[in-house]
């Protein structure tokens, strides 16, 4: 692929480029007057006639082909750019092979993205995290992981005219079924942003298993997404660790910054709880975000949530805060019963209580 | 974050190996210095992209195997390293690179083959978490097909394919049984020109290949070297 090049209609306008991608090579396009982003797949590669390899390799790679295809489909016809409540999602409008290599279209966009989304007031904090996880329940409901949830996959824009700032959810490539990741050694995500069982999947722990990788993984992601949108960093955890999973993997606290509120810190550590049965869902996240009070960066240090029971040493895995846990037996409520409109207050129930002293340091200033 | 704090052991650990093929023939003079630059100052310029993405890798070891042409004169045609570790080894790792001369050749095509064979036979790190394996090929050059121009020299590769079909299958694919190279951690990235093998029998054909045309005399510019970094860091 080079500028100038047309493939399947579209003629190339831009010089490709893997920026922001590992596994893939991009472009602007265009087609019928219309603009369009290109993205090539560096694999699988369709064998074409007379090309070379056995037969045998032919057979395997053509069954590899179609198997990607099939994934490809079946997310585009979950995921129609044109359903109820998709429009800050973007999706594919295109999917095909030229040659031996696999295409997908997406409408152009604008690919800027506000730098530092906590530079937003409150306000447009809170209607920034409604659309990113509005795009992320349409996911959810439809028993769709993203799979690698980060904010390089959110772009953070203002339309002309507009009054906010929203969030587009953008790459469902790493996309799967909840409870059916691909291979421990093919699985995405980002070393970052990734769920503690997902790390465990990586590293073959036994103990986690593809049932184990449900939406939940998002719902971590978000959660440490939330925390930087608000206050522009990570929560803290010790420098030993490699990131908040390595954290959380080893019953290290995560610990959100104190000028947050605490129901909005009770709000992120449940969000990043070490069981994902015990997250809750971006319903629950939507809920809460109804309470004007979560997105709020005080000026002074706010009260700990309270550990339930003794505090401090109650169960290093467990959840500092106490919801009502999502039923992820598989079984979804229709999306009315994730409810915008339900009463203005959390779900999250918090216990205010003791403070905790002698918190690690955020490991970027480490 | 600071180097002295001793980390978990639990931490999720990535190792990034890469294998740098250079051609060093006369017609790469002119951008030699430019690629020996680039390689000399990459694991640095790594390490700061993945500083910035507060991201780490546990182990970068990175491999060079300059080729020019058996056709011309098989007593150079190959020289390379072993994977040196960085930051330990850098001292030999700048040694071999600045001590790489563009000299012979011969006729147009070169060994590059023989050195990507060489690159894809690698002793290529197994343990760990997660690993990213890449080879870069620079060259400004189509190559000799695998096994014709001095194969019968004495210092020609004796335990790599000798068409491009082996080669092809020792790459591999998805379920391959026949890959020398792990499918999800592999990448090759070329620079060289859009002739053969590389336009149409690698870059077209092979998975997990990228490739930037690149035309004999000009240099690789500043930012091709930012799309290998860009291949490692957005995949870990």
């Amino acid at each position: 692929m080079k500028r100038g090049d047309v493939i399947g209609g579209y003629r190339v306008v831009t010089d490709p480029t893997n920026a922001g991608g590992g596994k893939c090579v991009w472009s602007f396009a265009e087609k019928d007057g219309r603009e369009y982003f290109l993205k090539r797949f560096l694999e699988p590669k369709r064998p074409r006639e007379g090309s070379g390899g056995s037969a045998a390799s032919r057979r395997i790679r053509l069954e590899t082909c179609r198997e990607f295809e099939e994934r490809h489909r079946s997310i585009m016809k979950r995921l129609r750019p044109d359903a109820s409540g998709a429009g800050n999602l973007v999706l594919a409008t295109d999917f095909f092979h030229a040659g031996s290599t696999y295409y997908k279209v997406t409408e152009r966009i604008d690919t800027a993205s506000l730098d530092k989304p906590q530079s937003l007031g409150p306000k447009q904090k809170a209607v920034l995290l409604r659309t990113l996880a509005t795009s992320l329940r349409l996911l959810h409901d439809i028993e769709v992981v993203h799979g690698d949830l980060k904010p390089a996959n959110v772009l953070v824009q203002k339309r002309e005219g507009a009054a906010f700032h929203t969030a587009k959810l953008i790459d469902f490539d790493d996309s799967y079924l909840s409870g059916r990741p691909p291979d421990r050694a093919d699985i995405a995500g980002d070393s970052l942003y990734g769920a503690p069982e997902w790390r465990r999947y990586v590293q073959g722990h036994e103990s986690v298993g593809g049932e184990d990788l449900t939406t939940a993984v998002d719902v971590f992601a978000l959660g440490l997404m939330t925390h930087v949108y608000l206050t522009g960093s990570l929560p803290a955890y010790d420098g030993r660790f490699g990131s908040p999973a390595d954290a959380v993997n080893a019953a290290e606290p995560l610990v959100a910054d104190e000028r947050l509120g605490t129901s909005t810190q009770a709000l992120i550590a449940a969000m990043t709880a070490a069981d994902p049965q015990h997250r809750p869902t971006v319903a629950d996240f939507l809920a809460a975000l109804k309470d004007p009070e979560v997105c709020t960066l005080h000026g002074t240090p706010q009260p700990r949530p309270a550990v339930p029971g003794t505090g401090v040493g109650d169960g290093p895995r467990g959840s500092r805060v106490q919801f009502n846990p999502p039923d992820r037996s598989g079984h979804r409520p229709p999306p009315a019963a994730a409810t915008d409109d339900g009463p203005a207050r959390s779900r999250v129930r918090i216990n205010l209580g003791h403070r905790r002293d002698g918190l690690p340091g955020n490991p970027s200033t480490s | 974050m600071s180097a002295e704090i001793e980390k978990y052991q639990g931490n999720l650990q990535y190792a990034v190996d890469i294998v740098m093929c250079i051609d060093a023939t006369g017609s790469m003079h002119p951008v030699l210095d430019v690629v020996k630059k680039s390689s000399l100052q990459f694991h640095l310029r790594l390490a700061e992209v993945m500083a910035r993405k507060s991201k780490e890798i546990s182990q970068l070891r990175l491999k060079v195997i300059a080729f020019r042409d058996f056709g011309d004169d098989p007593s150079d045609a190959i020289e390379q390293t072993d994977f040196l570790r960085l930051p330990q080894q850098v001292a030999e790792f700048e040694k071999f690179v600045r001590g790489l001369r563009a000299t012979g050749g011969g006729d147009i095509p070169e060994s590059g083959l023989e050195a990507l064979a060489l690159a894809i036979n690698s002793p290529w790190e197994t343990g760990l978490d997660r690993r990213r394996h890449v080879i870069v090929m620079f060259t400004d050059a189509p190559a000799h097909p695998l096994g014709t121009v001095g194969a019968t020299a004495q210092t020609y590769p004796r335990d790599i394919p000798r068409s491009m079909d082996g080669l092809f299958e020792q790459w591999g694919y998805a379920r391959s049984q026949t890959a020398v190279m792990e499918q999800s951690a592999k990448r090759l990235v070329l620079f060289a020109p859009e002739e053969e093998p590389w336009k149409e029998g690698i870059g077209e054909e092979w998975d997990l290949t990228l490739h930037f045309p690149s035309r004999a005399g000009e240099g690789l510019e500043e930012f091709e070297m930012d799309e290998i970094i860009e291949t490692i860091a957005n995949s870990l």
